[in-house]
């Protein structure tokens, strides 16, 4: 891999010894990936929840904090394992709040932007089509790479703080034009869709596509940003996905030949069988929820407010619990709006900085948890400890208000 | 008779270990108990399985940026695999390896791309081991 001259300044140390330990990530990780050369990025986004990184990652972010390093470029930060504000009202314990609180102070002393968010690019992050930037976040990745054109491989945790730190990402994989044509081709043939089938669709196609970039056709043309989002988190968290071609969506995919640089594909219909038999996986149980969790990822404030109104007149059952995960920006908004009091009018509580799959349910108290997030559902149905309920919007609340 | 396949060294050194092979998607994200090794993914074909020690074998990864950070708190507790062998590159397991050396000292080998018929000669339990820099597959007959 060529390094130029600045950068082999940084590998030798002579910039300081967290750009230094920075570099060698980096360069180690593009060597593997056979990487040609580092480019620069426009922005970052990483990782600093406890459940996630857990003692290594507290003591990896106060390395590179201790060492004197500061993100080169502006920097955004996947939510917290806790409500940063209100985390005793949630019965967070205090020790694990402390864990929490040592990755949050590494970050700031990095120089990072406190946006805590899962939805950065709803808020606080906004690149432009044709820009490279090194995010983590399995489903800001698929969204920045399919609906805003902008290029960013999946960074995991270690390499996002590199990346960060150097403002510099090894150029491989989803940077390069060869990777990002899509190689297997999927059709929504499944009759009119609800909230629920938008995750259902993109956990299957992630999981049947494996390694291949997936092009999908059959969306209805006014499907909303939102759903993107949330289909392309489900895809992500069901396999390897980092992209899928939209066409007419994807910028430089406006059909199908575009997104598959003209090659032909093997096209696979995604029928109405396809969505219950996720619906079958994701579904652990018929036991009662006692925690419903909205916002895996962040909803956004027109989303919170979608909801507001499915839950006018309703009251939540006693003994269930329900939160609705959002970033700072859209709480504030709900609040000012009156959307944040309609929702609690319900006996809902929204809550911001942290989210559902990255909270420590069982610790909490939860047994089980009823959702229509795929993503959510995938994570804590593969831990085992706690049992996932996977159903649309008006199914839960039917269920779970009176 | 040893077989001798040939893969792409991701992370180079040596390793040698018992086979632990699955054929799902794998992640150490929710998917392993860093304070034990132990598979607890419930999606997973291998669950309840060590990883500890083992040559683990998988086709891709999957799911959360997380997986290298659950990687590295393995690796802090003493209880990474001995050798990790995907069929497509897991990027996960390439920085979890590097960050495991950096922070810890405890870098694993990572290889991939082993051609197919390499697979059907794997058994759970089996003795294999990975050569250096060559990314090299010993499979005893």
């Amino acid at each position: 891999m060529h390094l130029d001259s600045a950068q082999e300044k940084m590998l030798r140390g002579e910039e300081g010894e967290a750009k230094q330990l920075a570099m060698e990530i980096i360069t180690k990780v593009g060597e593997a990936m056979a990487a040609d050369s580092l480019v620069p990025i426009k922005s970052g986004h990483v990782l600093a929840h406890y459940s996630s990184l857990h003692e290594a990652g507290i003591e990896m972010l106060e390395r590179f904090a201790g060492a004197g390093g500061t993100f080169a470029v502006p920097t955004t930060v996947d939510p917290a394992s806790i409500d940063l504000e209100n985390w005793r009202s949630f019965g967070i314990p205090e020790d694990y709040a402390e864990k929490q609180f040592r990755l949050c102070r590494a970050y700031s002393k990095l120089g990072g932007i406190p946006c805590w968010t899962c939805v950065q690019y709803q808020v606080c992050n906004f690149p432009k089509a044709g820009e490279t930037v090194a995010w983590a976040e399995s489903s800001a990745v698929v969204f920045a790479n399919s609906l805003i054109g902008c290029r960013t491989n999946k960074i995991t945790s270690g390499l996002d703080l590199a990346c960060a730190l150097t403002g510099l990402t090894p150029r491989f994989g989803m940077l390069l034009d060869e990777n990002r044509r899509a190689r297997v081709s999927f059709n929504v043939a499944a009759g009119s869709l609800s909230d629920l089938d938008y995750r259902s669709i993109g956990f299957f196609i992630g999981k049947t596509a494996g390694a291949r970039v997936p092009v999908l056709s059959g969306l209805p043309r006014d499907i909303t940003s939102d759903e993107v989002k949330h289909l392309g988190a489900a895809a992500a968290a069901a396999g390897p996905a980092t992209m899928i071609h939209f066409p007419g969506l994807t910028p430089g995919s406006a059909t199908e030949t575009d997104a598959s640089g003209g090659e032909k594909l093997e096209r696979l219909d995604i029928q109405r069988k396809d969505l219950e038999s996720v619906e079958g996986e994701l579904n652990q149980t018929m036991e009662r929820p006692d925690l419903v969790a909205f916002g895996v990822p962040h909803l956004s404030v027109s989303e919170m407010g979608d909801l507001a109104k499915r839950l006018v007149g309703r009251k939540l059952v006693e003994g269930i619990k329900m939160y609705v995960y959002t970033s700072t920006q859209s709480f504030d908004m709900a609040a000012r709006s009156g959307i944040k009091s309609e929702i609690e009018a319900a006996g809902a509580r929204l809550t911001h900085t942290t989210d559902a799959e990255i909270s420590p349910l069982k610790r909490l108290g939860f047994n089980v948890v009823m959702t229509n997030s795929a993503k959510l559902a995938e994570i804590v149905s593969s831990e085992g400890e706690v049992k996932t309920r996977y159903a649309s919007t008006d199914d839960i609340i039917s269920e779970v208000t009176r | 008779m040893s077989a001798v396949y040939k893969g792409r060294a991701l992370i180079p050194g040596d390793a040698s270990g018992e086979v632990l092979l699955s054929r799902r998607a794998f992640t150490f994200a929710h998917g392993v108990d860093p304070s034990t090794g132990r598979v607890t993914d419930v999606h997973s074909d291998i669950r309840g399985e060590n990883v500890k020690g083992k040559v683990l074998f998988y086709p891709f990864g999957k799911g959360s940026t997380t997986s290298s950070a659950w990687f590295l708190e393995t690796a802090r507790e003493g209880n990474l695999p001995a050798a990790i062998v995907t069929e497509a590159t897991d990027l996960s397991a390439v920085i979890g390896s590097t960050l495991a050396k950096i922070v810890y000292g405890k870098g694993i080998p990572v290889a991939s791309s082993f051609p197919r018929e390499m697979y059907s000669s794997l058994r759970n339990g089996k003795q294999v081991s990975l050569k250096g820099d060559s990314g090299e597959l010993v499979v005893p007959g």
